[in-house]
């Protein structure tokens, strides 16, 4: 009842529902001053010169301050061969590679009057030409972002053979365009931190809003040049992070240097415009892609060229090359087809570095690949969801390795498409085209199946080359004196409700009631190493350590139960917090005390480790979990205004074992959100200049009350074989497909009119533009 | 210059000196009262973390002066639940799923107790939505929060109705 599957309340709700969450903003340490940085106005340029004012001179620190301390630079260097290693000194040195990136860093009582010194301090620079767009930057003869490289290109990956032969007959080929936007990420808590030098332990400890306080622990050690005990950082309640705290920021690096060399505690909040120029960009890319398939729409190659703008620097410790390393490997999304080559590029530009946003490059993939089984439908004469099903690997099949050597683990990927035409009754819809509409707009439907690789194993992060290969998950459970049992997890939960959903697991294999379970996590000096929550990776892998930690214990216990109850270690059995043998039975918590308190009754050859455990976890395989879903949506189009409505919108998934169907729901929902916000408003623009153009969120616009309509959502669920109980990774899923079902939607809707869009966000002005193009030229 | 006002916070008579004209009700809230459940999401009025209700109404705090709230009531998430006891806002919530990371949900609640006492959105979902729009979730729990304001509408009018009888 409240363990694996059930649908319990959250532990973490009743302090964030009162507002007695402690957010990093929410930490006041006595004597704390606050910082501002100074940011570059100009996107690519060499600094001459500062001109600080005398009077607060003391009070702005530049690299000037920090390089012959011995601060060093942010280095993330992808193991992938060719990779060319930028470095980021976390304030500027003798160039600025992009507007916003920070170049001096005041302190002061407070951070009004730290950023009215921060506005004193004048920077003069000799401006480059900047690069802006990443097709420019990649074309020989582009200005280097990095002058001792050759040219603007990080990394080049490729995947695959020539196959023109084998395809040249094929009589279907589709050739497109295809542009998803620049990101920002926009939790609606932004970073910061609190540092200070604890002075009993001897050690830095850094508070901040992180996903993965463990590697900002690493890497602040290599920038410092600390040891890594010297240094504890604690994530306390974060407020969402999507990927946008799951990197090492040069602002840390700051504030930790300058919270040794002051001596007192200091705080920097980002505040929303730092949040949008400077910092959490993602996700943009550009396909040019050519399908092949044959009269009947089944595929025979795909042949794709991918470029992702990285930025101006490789963040830690994810690399520039994570989106576009993932892209060469994921584009060929659930599909069984029997050529593939892709050629990808990571492109240095002045624009701030990208970080991987939830359902890293997966979203764009799928925007791409969905696109052209559209195209491939209409240009075969049939139903786009027909030519999917005809694609779909078939759960005959499964497990399947697919053309890149990934490994899907489990499934039937066409149920859930035959599931979502039948729940968004496309019979009714395509009726309802042939009546139309009494106000005069489109009506369209769109579909789309992605599969989701989450909890990448060790092998997987090897392969990008990812300067962070996650290895055994571990997690530390203890039994208490008093039979409560606590949880000790290097994991970070920031909305995920791991409080909870940890606890059911433990529950459901010690029987003790979850209000006596609790999980300490985002704590380097409380948990064992983990690097952190992201990929979809928690509940999967540090999930799978409390299940293999708990049953240790329960094997612990049943010893000494046996002993005390004077039975055959096999018969006794632990149930509901109960261990019994026959009539006989026993409490774990009167096995804690015995354990604690009365040592002397205990066998002579009971475990030494007692109640407490360090567990280490990997699935059976390697590869991560794959979960899957169709998403189906119907919008209607107004074509004279441009503006799209989303009238229904389905999503079928199978993520296997539901640990709470509630927290699943939600992280559903709140990826859909999101999808949408990436389909039709989200975008972050820059000008030629190099400038950023949304840097409030009047710019950057969020999908709020009245954009994000009612989800249905169906569930299937098919354990993974690998994983404790059958759990997958899903925590990106919901953010993977509704661009790519969107985008088909409203070319569904445009068809009468021989329109299509391409590109990411489909806003008003594209579909304006693209309805436009069609009575230009009007389909032959 | 030094400027004092006087306001009741949840109840409580505060008197609080500035030494900046500009401080923000919020950042009084936040760094001079150590009520820190009300949240800045953005500081320029454009996502309602900072909603508390001033007399009754409902503002963003960021964007109001501390120095305009000489004798005015402020209502903050703090102040919300009656001795422990959750508000019907706040349990509805949690029995509808209004919230995942937690960061938006004070703002959140606020504004749901502002539009209900506001009294025009009714049983209608349509206007919640709209009456809820200056508050945003990145986490995407909006379907949960517009449940969750439907029934504490029920809920509170049950009370109500009860409380006249
Ligand atoms: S913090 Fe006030 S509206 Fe965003
Ligand atoms: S619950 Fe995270 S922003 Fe709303």
């Amino acid at each position: 009842m409240f363990g694996v599957g059930a649908r319990v309340r959250r532990k973490e709700d009743d302090r964030l529902l009162r507002g007695r969450g402690r957010f990093v903003a929410d930490i006041a340490l006595v004597g704390m001053r606050e910082l501002a940085f100074v940011r570059s106005p100009v996107a690519h340029a060499r600094i001459l010169s500062f001109d600080i004012p005398e009077q607060v001179r003391r009070q702005v620190f530049t690299w000037q301050d920090l390089e012959p301390a011995g601060v060093r630079p942010i280095r993330a260097a992808s193991g992938l061969p060719g990779f060319k290693v930028s470095e980021q000194p976390p304030l500027a040195a003798d160039k600025v590679r992009f507007a916003g990136e920070p170049i001096a860093v005041t302190v002061a009582a407070t951070r009004a009057e730290a950023e009215d010194i921060a506005s004193q301090v004048i920077a003069e620079f000799d401006e480059l030409p900047p690069n802006v767009d990443m097709l420019a930057a990649a074309a020989p003869g582009a200005p280097c972002v990095h002058e001792h490289w050759s040219d603007n290109i990080f990394l080049e990956t490729r995947v695959g053979q020539s196959f023109e032969k084998d395809v040249a007959a094929a009589p279907v080929r589709i050739s497109r365009s295809i542009r998803t936007q620049r990101q920002c990420i926009v939790p609606l808590e932004g970073k910061g931190l609190v540092a200070h030098w604890d002075r009993q332990a001897e050690q830095l400890v850094l508070y901040t809003a992180t996903q993965m306080p463990h590697i900002v622990r690493s890497g602040l050690s290599e920038c410092l040049g600390l040891p890594l005990e010297a240094i504890r950082v604690i994530a306390p309640d974060v407020g969402g992070g999507f990927g946008w705290k799951g990197l090492l920021q040069p602002e840390e690096v700051v504030a930790a240097w300058l919270c040794l060399h002051l001596g007192c505690p200091l705080r920097w909040m980002e505040d929303r415009r730092e949040h949008l120029v400077a910092a959490a960009n993602a996700r943009e890319h550009h396909y040019e892609i050519t399908a092949y398939a044959d009269a009947d729409g089944r595929l025979l190659g795909v042949d794709a060229d991918a470029w992702v703008d990285a930025g101006a620097y490789s963040i830690y410790p994810f690399s520039a090359c994570l989106e576009a390393a993932q892209v060469g490997s994921i584009l060929p999304g659930p599909y069984d087809f029997p050529h593939y080559r892709c050629r990808t590029f990571s492109v240095c530009t002045n624009k701030p570095p990208i970080v991987p946003f939830r359902g890293v490059a997966r979203a764009n993939v799928c925007f791409a690949m969905e696109q052209i089984i559209d195209a491939i439908a209409a240009a075969v004469g049939r139903e786009a969801w027909e030519v999917r099903l005809l694609n779909l690997v078939p759960p005959e099949k499964m497990p399947f390795d697919n053309i890149t050597g990934k490994h899907f683990d489990s499934g039937d990927y066409p149920e859930s498409l035959r599931r979502a035409v039948a729940g968004i009754d496309l019979a009714s819809v395509r009726r309802r085209q042939l009546q139309g509409e009494p106000d005069g707009r489109l009506v369209g439907v769109g579909f789309a199946t992605y599969c989701e690789q989450g909890a990448h194993g060790t092998a997987v992060y090897h392969g990008w080359g990812i300067p962070m290969v996650p290895g055994y998950e571990q997690v530390q459970a203890r039994i208490t004196a008093d039979g409560g049992l606590e949880l000790r997890a290097g994991i970070q939960s920031h909305g995920q409700g791991m409080e909870t959903s940890f606890a059911q697991v433990a529950h459901e294999v010690l029987g003790i009631p979850l209000e006596r379970i609790r999980l300490v996590h985002g704590d380097t000096g409380l948990t064992p190493y983990s690097t952190g929550t992201w990929g979809s990776r928690s509940m999967v892998m540090a999930g799978g350590a409390v299940a293999t930690a708990c049953r240790r214990l329960a094997d612990r216990l049943r010893r000494i139960a046996a002993h005390l109850l004077q039975a055959r270690l096999e018969d006794v059995t632990l149930s509901g917090g109960m261990l019994q043998s026959g009539q006989a039975d026993i409490t774990i918590a009167e096995i804690a005390r015995t354990w604690y308190l009365a040592p002397q009754l205990l066998p002579a050859d009971v475990d030494p480790g007692g109640l407490e455990i360090t567990a280490g976890y990997k699935p059976k395989s390697d590869h991560g979990t794959f979960s899957y879903a169709t998403h189906a949506a119907v919008v209607a189009v107004d074509a004279e205004v441009g503006l799209v409505e989303i009238l229904d919108y389905l999503v079928v998934e199978d993520a296997g074992t539901m640990v709470n169907p509630a927290i699943v729901e939600g992280q559903i929902f709140g990826g859909v959100a999101q999808g949408i916000g990436t389909a039709l408003y989200e975008c972050s623009p820059y000008d030629d200049a190099g400038q950023p153009m949304a840097s409030t969120l009047m710019d950057y616009l969020l999908p709020g009350f009245t954009e994000v309509p009612a989800i249905r959502i169906e569930h299937m669920e098919t354990p993974s074989p690998y994983t404790e109980f059958g759990v997958k990774g899903l925590g990106e899923g919901g953010v993977i497909a509704p661009s790519a079902v969107l985008c088909n939607a409203i070319n569904d809707a445009l068809k009468a009119r021989g329109a299509v869009v391409t590109d990411q966000p489909v806003t008003p002005a594209r579909i304006l533009a693209a309805l436009r193009n069609a009575r230009a030229e009007p389909p032959p | 210059m030094s400027l004092s006002v006087l306001l009741s916070v949840n109840g409580v008579a505060r008197e609080v000196a500035l030494d900046d004209p500009r401080v923000t009700l919020l950042d009084l809230l936040r760094e001079r009262l150590g009520l820190t459940g009300t949240k800045k999401g953005c500081d320029r009025g454009q996502c309602g973390a900072c909603t508390v209700l001033v007399d009754g109404r409902r503002i963003n705090s960021c964007l109001t002066l501390a120095a305009s709230c000489d004798g005015a009531r402020v209502l903050t998430i703090e102040g919300l639940a009656e001795e422990g006891a959750l508000h019907p806002v706040q349990e509805a919530f949690i029995a509808h799923d209004g919230f995942q990371c937690g960061f938006c949900t004070p703002g959140q609640i606020m504004s749901a107790v502002g539009l209900i006492l506001e009294g025009h959105a009714g049983d209608d979902p349509e206007r919640i939505r709209e009456g809820m729009s200056g508050n945003i979730c990145r986490c995407g729990a909006y379907a949960g929060i517009t449940a969750a304001i439907l029934d504490a509408e029920r809920r509170l009018a049950e009370r109500n109705r009860a409380e006249a009888a």
